[in-house]
Formats: C-alpha cells, sequence, structure tokens
C-alpha cells in the first residue's frame, strides 16, 4: 500500500514542525506551508490524500477560505480536510457543531490545538480510510 | 453610555403617588364617617363623599393612563415617552391640588386644620418635578386658597365647622385699617401658607437636587468602572489567547519528545519532559478557563436554544462517573424534570454542570458520595449537586464564586486548580437569569445549589 500523502498548514513553524513528525512517525509522506498562498500552491502541485489546516493563518479565517477554496475545486472536493485550531475561544463559535456543513464550514474533521499525537493519528487514519 | 433611569424612576414615582392617593381616598372616607358620626360635626357629607368618589375614579383614570404612557419602556425600549409622563404628573399634582381646594371649601374653607396637607402636595411636587414645575405648582396652590379665602367671603357660601367644637369667632366689629380682624386672619392665613409653600418647595428642591447630582455621579462612575473592567477583559482575553498559541506549540514539541518520536529517551530525560508536559498541561487548562471567562464577560449576545434538561444532567453525571468510580465515590443522580425545557446555551450549562460534578468528586475523599438532584419548583429547576467532601471554611465561603480564588483546605489538598471554575459558573447562570448558591460545612460537605428558569 502506498504511503498516503498529507500536507499541513499552519503560520506556527513549531506547530508544523511537531505535526509533520508525528505524522512521519506514522510513515506518513508529509509537505508543509505557512501561509494560504503556498498552501494553496502547494495542494494543487502535489494533490495530496489529506489536508490539515489551521484555522487562523497570517489573517484572520485564512484557514476557512483555503478550505472553501479547496472544496470548490473539482480536483479536491474529494480530499479529506482537517482542521486545527485554538481559535474557538476567542471568537466564541461552536466549530465543532459547524464542521460537516458544506457551505460555511466545509471540513471533514476538526481538533482542538494543541493535538495528543494518538488523536491526531486516529483521527488521520479515520479521514483517509472513508 | 447608558443614559440616566431618571425616566423609568420618575414612571416608578408616579404609580408612587397613585398608591399613595389610593390612601389619601380611604384616609378621606374615615376622617368623613369619623368627623361626622363620632365627633358629631354639621358637614357637607354627601358632597365630601362625593369628592372622596371623584379622587377614587380620577386615580383610576391617571394608573390608566400611566400603564398607557409608560409601557413603551418594556416593548420598544428606544423613545421613554418622558415628556407624557411628566405631564401627567404635573396634571395630577394640580388635580390633587384642586380637589384639595374643594374639600377645604365644603369643610370649613381656610379655618379647617387639614389645609396644612397643602404642604404635603409642595413636598411631593419637589421631589417629582423640576424646582421650575414646582413653583408654578406652589404659586397654583396659593392662588387656590387665595382665591377660595376671597370668594368665600364675597359672592360664594362658606361652610362653618359646626358641631360639638366651639369654634371661637372673631368679632367683626373690630376693624384694622378698614378690614374687619376676620378678614384680616384669612389674609394672614393665605399669606402664611403661600411663603410656606415657596420655603418648602426651596428646600425640598435644594436636597433633591443634591441628591440626584450625587445619584448621577455614582450612575457615572459606575459606568466608567464597567468600561474599565472591559478594557481590562479584553486585555486578558488577547495576552491569554497568545499563550494559548505559545502553550499549544510547547505542548506538541514535548510531545514528540516525550513520546519517543525523535528516538529513545533514558529514564531521567523521560521524567523531566514528562514533567515540563505536565506543568504545561496545568498552564494550559488554566489560560482555557481564563480565556472562556473573559469571552463570556465580554459577549453580551447569548446563542440560545431550547433544550430538555433531563438528559443534559444525566451526560455530565456520566462525564464524571469514570472519575469518581476511580476514587470509590458513589455518584447518584435523581432528575425528575419530566422533560422540562430551558432557553439557553446548553453546551454551557453542561460544561457548568459537568465541572461542579467533577469538582464534587475531586474534594471528596474517597468512598465518599456525591448527589445530583434536579427538580422542577414552579416555573424554575433546581439542581443540586451535593458532597460529603472535605467542605468549605464557614468565612471563605461568601468569596468561593470570585476569581482566582481557591478555599485554602482545596489548595492544600489538591495543588493544581485555576480558581475560576466557580466564577466561570457564577457567570454562566448569571446569563441564563438564574442563581447560583452555596452551603458547606467543613469535614461534612458541600453543597451547590443552581436555579434556572424553565419555558413552559
Amino acid at each position: 500500500m502506498p504511503q498516503s500523502r498529507i500536507v499541513v498548514v499552519d503560520d506556527d513553524p513549531d506547530i508544523v514542525e511537531a505535526v509533520k513528525v508525528v505524522l512521519e512517525c506514522n510513515d506518513f509522506t508529509v509537505m508543509t506551508a505557512n501561509n494560504k498562498e503556498d498552501g494553496l500552491a502547494l495542494i494543487r502541485a502535489e494533490k495530496p490524500d489529506l489536508a490539515v489546516l489551521d484555522v487562523m493563518m497570517t489573517k484572520w479565517q485564512d484557514g476557512f477560505e483555503m478550505a472553501r477554496e479547496l472544496k470548490k475545486d473539482s480536483d479536491f472536493k474529494d480530499m479529506p480536510i482537517l482542521m486545527l485550531t485554538g481559535v474557538e475561544d476567542k471568537t466564541g463559535l461552536e466549530f465543532k457543531s459547524a464542521a460537516g456543513d458544506p457551505d460555511w464550514l466545509p471540513v471533514n474533521g476538526f481538533l482542538d490545538k494543541p493535538v495528543e499525537p494518538e488523536t491526531l493519528i486516529a483521527e488521520v487514519k479515520k479521514l483517509l480510510a472513508k | 453610555m447608558e443614559p440616566i433611569p431618571q425616566d423609568l424612576r420618575l414612571l416608578r414615582r408616579a404609580y408612587w403617588l397613585i398608591r399613595l392617593r389610593w390612601v389619601a381616598v380611604a384616609a378621606l372616607s374615615m376622617a368623613i364617617f369619623f368627623a361626622s358620626k363620632v365627633v358629631g360635626l354639621a358637614l357637607q357629607c354627601e358632597v365630601l363623599y362625593g369628592i372622596a368618589g371623584f379622587l377614587g375614579i380620577y386615580n383610576l383614570l391617571v394608573y390608566i393612563l400611566l400603564r398607557y404612557f409608560g409601557r413603551s419602556d418594556d416593548d420598544e425600549g428606544d423613545q421613554f415617552p418622558i415628556r407624557s409622563i411628566k405631564a401627567i404628573v404635573n396634571l395630577q399634582i394640580s388635580v390633587d391640588l384642586l380637589t384639595l381646594t374643594i374639600l377645604m371649601h365644603f369643610s370649613g374653607g381656610i379655618k379647617n386644620p387639614f389645609i396644612v396637607f397643602f404642604v404635603f402636595h409642595m413636598i411631593l411636587s419637589s421631589i417629582l418635578l423640576s424646582p421650575k414645575e414646582s413653583y408654578l405648582q406652589a404659586t397654583f396652590a396659593s392662588v387656590l386658597i387665595g382665591l377660595m379665602a376671597y370668594l368665600e367671603q364675597t359672592t360664594l357660601h362658606h361652610y362653618c365647622l359646626e358641631g360639638s367644637i366651639r369654634l371661637v369667632s372673631v368679632s367683626n366689629d373690630l376693624t384694622i385699617f378698614g378690614i374687619t380682624c376676620e378678614n384680616m386672619y384669612i389674609m394672614g392665613v393665605v399669606a402664611v401658607m403661600s411663603c410656606t409653600f415657596n420655603l418648602v418647595v426651596f428646600i425640598t428642591c435644594s436636597i433633591s437636587t443634591q441628591l440626584r447630582k450625587q445619584e448621577q455621579g455614582y450612575w457615572l462612575a459606575n459606568i466608567e468602572l464597567e468600561q474599565k473592567d472591559r478594557i481590562k477583559d479584553e486585555y486578558v482575553s488577547r495576552v491569554t489567547h497568545d499563550i494559548k498559541g505559545h502553550l499549544a506549540a510547547i505542548q506538541s514539541s514535548l510531545d514528540v519528545v516525550s513520546k519517543g518520536m525523535l528516538g529513545p529517551l533514558n529514564e531521567r530525560q523521560s521524567e523531566f519532559i514528562g514533567r515540563a508536559g505536565e506543568r504545561t498541561r496545568t498552564l494550559a487548562t488554566f489560560v482555557r478557563a481564563l480565556l472562556r471567562l473573559t469571552r463570556l464577560r465580554l459577549s453580551d449576545s447569548v446563542d440560545k436554544q431550547q433544550f430538555c434538561l433531563d438528559e443534559t444532567i444525566r451526560n455530565c453525571v456520566e462525564a464524571a462517573r469514570l472519575k469518581a468510580s476511580d476514587k470509590t465515590i458513589e455518584l447518584t443522580s435523581v432528575v425528575e424534570l419530566s422533560d422540562s425545557k430551558v432557553f439557553g446555551e446548553q453546551l454551557s450549562i453542561e460544561e457548568m454542570i459537568t465541572n461542579l460534578v467533577l469538582n464534587s468528586v475531586k474534594y471528596t475523599p474517597a468512598g465518599g458520595k456525591v448527589e445530583v438532584v434536579a427538580k422542577r419548583d414552579g416555573d424554575h429547576v433546581v439542581i443540586t449537586i451535593s458532597d460529603t467532601g472535605i467542605g468549605i471554611p464557614k468565612k471563605e465561603l461568601p468569596r468561593v464564586f470570585d476569581e482566582f480564588f481557591r478555599a485554602s483546605n482545596a489548595r492544600a489538598t489538591e495543588r493544581d486548580g485555576t480558581g475560576l471554575g466557580l466564577s466561570l459558573a457564577r457567570q454562566i447562570v448569571k446569563r441564563h437569569e438564574g442563581k447560583i448558591s452555596v452551603e458547606s460545612e467543613i469535614g461534612r460537605g458541600t453543597t451547590f445549589t443552581i436555579e434556572l428558569p424553565l419555558i413552559d
């Protein structure tokens, strides 16, 4: 079975690095980007099996916009997106209940930062198996 | 900036005036009865009872009028009809003065000792109205008394207070500067009353104005404090959010090392990474609670929905089940709400009750009991979470809901704790227009009681 390829996009390089190590230790191939534009370019070039996005990158809602853009693209509408965020407390938005709403928050999974390695791996495997 | 609710205060006082008038109607009727039947005064009873009746009807009309004009305060809330309310209060006082004058005319005129009741009306108008309006009312009262005295001496019939009381009559033969003594006396009373009215208005208005200014000062100071508190909350929210981001990165990096993903660790390395991880987790819990609290304090909008409390409370109890059984604590619940619905933030309420139950488990020694009871009480639901735990020292009880406060024995039992859980609970209950209280006895246990309004 070929290794699944995952793109991780987050503006916090430390988080990106930690997530990368966790995923690589579980035999995934990981590519990273630190902002929305690079992330989109990387995803379009590499066509990964899954994308891990942060909600709030350099700009507020960059992650949302990226997810919406990808789901509109016929090449990527079936690619699962896992969203990581520490933003919930700031906005008061209950992301969990909105995750999966195709118009508002078109993501397939949602996890609070910091994510325990086991939780991250379990969620990634679950999304890839679908 | 929120305006000083002087409009609302005027409305409240207008209703107070109506209540006062009901007392006046009853007192007047009794006084007429007493004066005519017991004292034996020859009064114009039919007319006087008629005046009491008129006062009652007029009071009812004013009440209806006030209900009509005062209601927009609740419904629309944008433009309070202050002018209408002021006009109604002015009208009330004027009609009261007129009624009192007619009453005096039919019961002895200026010689009736109850004429001093005009002074009460001056005090009332000075409290309720502006100084200018009060002086106008004082002038109106002086004119009414003067007019009554004049007309009674010239064209109108003068009803003497005759009966068992022997009134001293002044001889009409004596004159001073061509004016009879009786007329002199009447003019004197009118002049003294007029002075008294103006003096009373002056004194009462001075005190009222001073009090109003003081009240306005307190109000403004309070608003300023609230604004400063908000700025502080915004600051705390921004800072803690940044800290949370860094903590997430630290936690993620530590996890990678502690799980051996970058190679095996020796025992000491593992131990110290574990300690760093534990402290980071404690700090993250604290920061999350602080963020949650400031968020609740800062946001005015509440995302409310209808939900059944039964299941929510059962979920809370189940969430604490594992921790309770780990400590061999008997965790029981009695939920008798028969699908009663609450209108609120389900997640917040669930989080709050779960935290309170977990708190009880945390501070109850092994083998103890924790019980959750939810019952309906009229249009409220009462939820109690009681335990057989360590309790809270009596003198510390008033402070348990304060931010960052932890009871001294709680700190001694459990090092970790944010001191924010109960503040969060209080904030959540406040947003739902409910109440939270605590009772505790050291060494015997603690009971938290939450009251939330229900929807029928």
